[in-house]
């Protein structure tokens, strides 16, 4: 196990040496003059050149790449020129906070999704059943951003159960300290993803309850219930493991739609920002957190699958 | 239908001279049926069986002839939409059928328990074994962990399995397939049941181990004082090791009696046709096996008169038109049938010429030649330091084909044989060595020269269904390989098509059917077409029967037989089944873990074995021929097979062998020649070696 640990740290830190590669030769050349950009349209040409040269705009751009690589490797993201503030710092601030939105909307997911899953896979082919699957195509359909609207409009403008706008306050624990002010981002954020988990769950379950050991567990005697919990549910949740950490980067862009609709500072907020600033250090360094989160989740599901399989670790 | 049930009734009251019943268990009259949507099937009708204290009862039958929806139906667990409609399932007179889920599972696994066939997925992956044993314990027997656990251990010892203690700790990937049916015994018995129902227990399972473990079953039943219901399609597996036996067709008991009044005095016209058309180790090869015509009904359909009466030969009008009631013939001895038998058909004199047809002298070039085919499959993921694992699946393997002749090649799962087959046709290349096709090194051909002697190098897979593009019409399927060889003109291609169906005899209608549209004899049939249509020389046959009924085997046997001759093919023909390539091959080959360890004519090899493996695997199947007069057991093979990545030095089969010696594990035995055309690889050969032969000490 170790060892499969290992090895799959050393490719993961290859493919993400590769991401940053791309990522920053793609924005060099998207980008044109760093200086330009920083100083605005009526700099002078010299002040440009003078603050290119300064920085290190002017020098090759592998020689640039490198130097950049050197920077991460001492942890340092770069410098925002637009906020005057280090990415680091900016990161920071935001990481946590979008990192805990997301979180509480996958736990939120899984516990509804996979009791879902495996109810629909056993009750299949009837009303409930069928209910459950036009939900989740309504859901997996519907734009997220309306997603958000449609919940303000019925939870907090019809019925005022729960505020508009996420909770301003700076502190990433705020899911805890203000609940009510997150329990709407949270359920939109949540709702796509149990719309996707659910479907996969009932079609995992479903082909786990045709396999033998099923009929096996029911010969020996045991009760439905105990089939499902003791036999089939570590079966049945490895096809949604993969997906689950395939998804993580993409919560974090399900993040940015929640984020802006309900007003809430965290790193979507922070790319849409830096978007329109046209601030490439951060877009940079927020393209490589997607990256590396890509990276990262199919890591965990890789080491997750291996925990809940005791065949995987052979075929590694 | 009222009758049957009487008669039934009446055979119980007969067979039970004692005043207390010694049925443990009986089922009356049952009926079963299956809704899906607007589909109606019933796989079991009007079935009545009983099962007395301390025996075996067998029941044989085909794929959906209801011996496993009865057996499903005992324990309460029939599949989705599926209904008793009628009838009653007694055990000690406490009725089961309607008795609350609740109580129902407090029976399962605890009063009955079940045995079913091995796969993979029988077992759960993701838990060890010895939980997977101490479950039902701590389920119906109560106690501590602890307790069931060792309860568990004492169970895994019981059904012989290695080291008990460390095993309770693996998981089922970790064991062989032999093995995980002594888990899947250990399960079953562990609570100590009085009915134990073992559906297919070793069909999966390779000749010695299925030998292993049916002898298992046997000395546990008696050791515990249980009473079993042994569910199987393979009448030898039934005849070796039931009592009585009762022969299921298209849901309805055909005949039940006990094993040696059924087998060798059957009235039921099916259990006739059946038995004639099994080939056996000691069927005269001069004979040409039965062929029971068609295939069983589909039972969505009702059934109006005897189910078997499209098939049988000796069916008339009121066969048509009405069914059989129950007839008792002697104590315990019944069966439906309005134009009973009277034992065993007389063999049938073969239409065919059985002498082999032309085999050309030694000087001239054989038609195929295998020289030391060696193949070796990396496994797992390359290390970071090199050094890959590979599974030695074929290891230098040599022999010839005469023009005409027809090779067979049998062994176990993992032995070699199907990777062998797909070398010789060039499906995959070896690792060195060569195949040479009249003198012409295929292995060396390149891509373009391949492709066109391609034509001349056919094969018949195992399972029809895979083997045919679901989506191409018959024709289409027959004409492609011409298409693609570029042979004849349109018109003339058409033509050809036609004229292989009427060669594989099935009607032209079937040009425009889909493979699914056929049964697996006729699917199995456009199979043989297929691979006779670019006129090969050389055909490989993969198991060609394994995946067929029955009673469907035989018509694809003849077939294949017939057309060996006729056309003068050149054939390996591939199988575990030891009778099947009896029937088939001219000569043998028996392969162990990669290599051949005896090699020689049909009559060399089965009836003077002389490789200790080939005796063994000749000892488990006469164990389970229906007729064998004596089923002695003492050159039994033991244990599992070796792994093939680190195969044992020296002679590969030497873990497994009552002979072995120090020479075996040091010095490989050569293939050698003993007399004549049989060769064996052993250094203790249970034939004395001839003089002529190249003497060694």
């Amino acid at each position: 196990m170790a060892w499969y640990v290992l090895r799959r740290l050393a490719i993961s830190i290859l493919v993400l040496i590769g991401i940053t590669a791309v990522v920053y030769f793609l924005l060099y050349f998207v980008q044109g003059s760093p200086g330009r950009a920083v100083l605005g349209q009526r700099a002078s040409p010299e002040s440009v050149a003078a603050f290119n040269t300064e920085h290190g705009f002017d020098r090759p751009v592998l020689v640039q790449y490198f130097s950049y690589l050197g920077q991460l490797l001492s942890g340092d993201l770069g410098q925002s020129y637009k906020l005057n503030q280090s990415v680091a710092t900016l990161l920071g601030q935001n990481a946590a906070r979008s990192a805990m939105l997301s979180l509480a909307a996958l736990v939120l997911a899984l516990v509804i999704a996979i009791p879902l899953g495996i109810w629909q896979a056993v009750k299949r082919n009837t009303v409930g059943d069928h209910l459950a699957t036009a939900a989740s195509y309504t859901l997996y359909a519907t734009p997220q951003f309306l997603l958000g609207l449609i919940l303000i409009a019925i939870f907090s403008q019809a019925i005022p159960l729960f505020p508009s706008q996420a909770s301003q306050s700076p502190s990433p624990w705020v899911i805890f300290t203000d609940p009510r002010s997150m329990t709407l981002p949270v359920i939109t954020i949540a709702l796509t993803s149990i719309a996707v988990f659910a479907r996969y769950q009932r079609t995992a379950t479903l082909e786990q309850l045709g396999q033998d050991y099923i009929k096996v567990a029911r010969a020996k005697g045991l009760p439905e219930r105990m089939i499902l919990t003791r036999h089939l549910l570590r079966n049945s949740c490895q096809p949604l493991i993969t997906l689950v950490g395939l998804s993580v980067p993409a919560l974090l862009a399900g993040n940015l739609i929640a984020e802006t609709v309900f007003n809430y500072s965290g790193l979507g907020l922070l790319f849409l920002n830096s978007l329109q600033r046209e601030d490439y250090p951060v877009l940079l360094a927020y393209t490589l957190i997607g990256g590396a989160l890509t990276v990262f989740g199919n890591f965990l599901a890789d080491v997750a699958l291996a925990i809940t399989d005791p065949r995987i670790e052979l075929s590694a | 239908m009222i009758l049957d049930s009487d008669a039934a009734q009446k055979a119980d009251t007969l067979g039970s001279p004692h005043r207390e019943d010694p049925d443990l268990l009986a089922i009356r009259d049952l009926s079963i049926e299956i809704r899906s949507g607007d589909r109606i099937v019933r796989p079991v009708s009007n079935v009545s069986l009983r099962l007395r204290r301390g025996e075996t009862l067998g029941v044989v039958g085909e794929s959906g002839s209801g011996k496993s929806m009865t057996g499903l139906a005992i324990m309460g667990m029939l599949p989705a939409g599926g209904i008793v409609t009628s009838g009653s399932i007694t055990m000690d007179g406490k009725e089961l059928i309607g008795m609350p889920e609740s109580d129902y599972r407090a029976v399962r696994g605890n009063d009955i328990a079940m045995v079913f066939q091995d796969s993979l997925s029988a077992l759960n992956p993701t838990r060890r074994i010895g939980d997977q044993v101490a479950e039902p314990i701590l389920l119906h027997l109560g106690g501590s962990k602890r307790a069931a656990r060792q309860r568990a251990e004492e169970v895994l010892a019981l059904v012989g399995l290695p080291r008990p203690s460390e095993k309770m700790n693996d998981y089922p990937h970790q064991l062989s397939g032999g093995m995980r049916q002594r888990v899947m015994i250990a399960m079953a018995l562990a609570c100590e049941p009085r009915v134990v129902i073992a559906d297919e227990p070793t069909t999966a399972l390779d000749a010695t181990i299925q030998a292993q473990i049916l002898d298992l079953l046997n000395d546990l039943k008696s050791q515990l004082g249980m009473a079993m219901i042994l569910v199987s399609h393979d009448i030898g597996v039934i005849a070796g090791h039931a009592d009585r036996v009762a022969v299921m067709y298209s849901g309805r008991v055909a005949e039940t009696g006990l094993t040696p009044t059924l087998f060798g005095d059957m009235r039921h016209r099916y259990t006739q046709s059946l038995l004639a058309s099994i080939p056996t180790i000691t069927h005269d090869k001069a004979d040409e096996l039965f062929s029971i015509p068609g295939s069983p009904p589909d039972l969505a359909m009702p059934q109006v008169g005897c189910p078997f009466a499209p098939r049988c030969a000796a069916a008339t009008d009121l066969c048509h038109e009405a069914a059989p009631g129950l007839t008792l013939e002697a104590a315990g001895h019944s069966y439906s049938c309005w134009h009973p038998a009277t034992g065993p058909s007389a063999p049938m004199r073969s239409r065919i010429a059985t002498a082999t047809a032309t085999i050309a002298g030694p000087e001239a070039t054989p038609r195929l030649s295998v020289r030391n085919l060696v193949r070796e499959y990396p496994v797992g993921g390359s290390t970071l330091f090199g050094g890959r694992k590979t599974v030695k699946a074929v290891s230098g393997v040599s022999f010839d084909v005469a023009a005409g002749e027809t090779f067979g090649l049998v062994g176990e799962s993992g032995c070699g044989k199907s990777s062998l087959g797909r070398m010789i046709v060039a499906l995959d290349r070896p690792s060195s060595g060569e195949v040479l096709l009249a003198g012409d090194s295929v292995t060396r051909m390149g891509s373009r020269e391949l492709g066109r002697r391609r034509a001349e190098l056919q094969m018949m897979f195992q399972d029809p269904l895979a083997s045919l593009n679901p989506r191409m019409r018959i024709e289409t399927i027959l004409r492609e390989p011409l298409d693609i060889q570029n042979i004849d003109t349109r018109g003339q291609r058409a033509i050809r098509v036609r004229h292989l169906l009427d060669q594989v005899g099935l009607p032209a209608g079937v040009m425009e059917r889909y493979p699914h549209e056929l049964s697996g004899g006729q699917r199995q049939r456009v199979g043989l077409a297929r691979a006779l249509a670019l006129n090969p020389l050389v055909l490989v046959a993969d198991e060609p029967v394994s995946a067929l009924d029955v009673s469907v085997r035989s018509q694809v046997l003849n077939l294949m037989r017939r057309t060996q001759h006729e056309l003068g093919l050149s054939s390996v023909v591939i199988s575990h089944d030891l009778a099947v390539v009896r029937y088939l091959a001219d000569r043998v080959g028996v392969m162990y873990l990669g290599k051949l360890v005896e090699v020689g004519t049909c009559d060399e090899v089965y009836s003077t074995p002389a490789h200790p493996y080939t005796a063994g695997l000749l000892a488990a199947v006469a164990d389970t021929d229906p007729l064998a007069a004596d089923r002695e057991n003492g050159t039994a093979v033991r244990g599992d097979l070796p792994s093939a990545i680190t195969p044992p030095s020296g002679c590969r089969f030497r873990t497994r062998c009552s002979q072995a010696s120090e020479l075996c594990a040091v010095v490989e035995p050569p293939l050698e020649s003993i007399s004549g055309t049989h060769q064996v690889a052993c250094h203790f050969p249970l034939v004395p070696k001839q003089i002529a032969s190249p003497t060694t000490t």
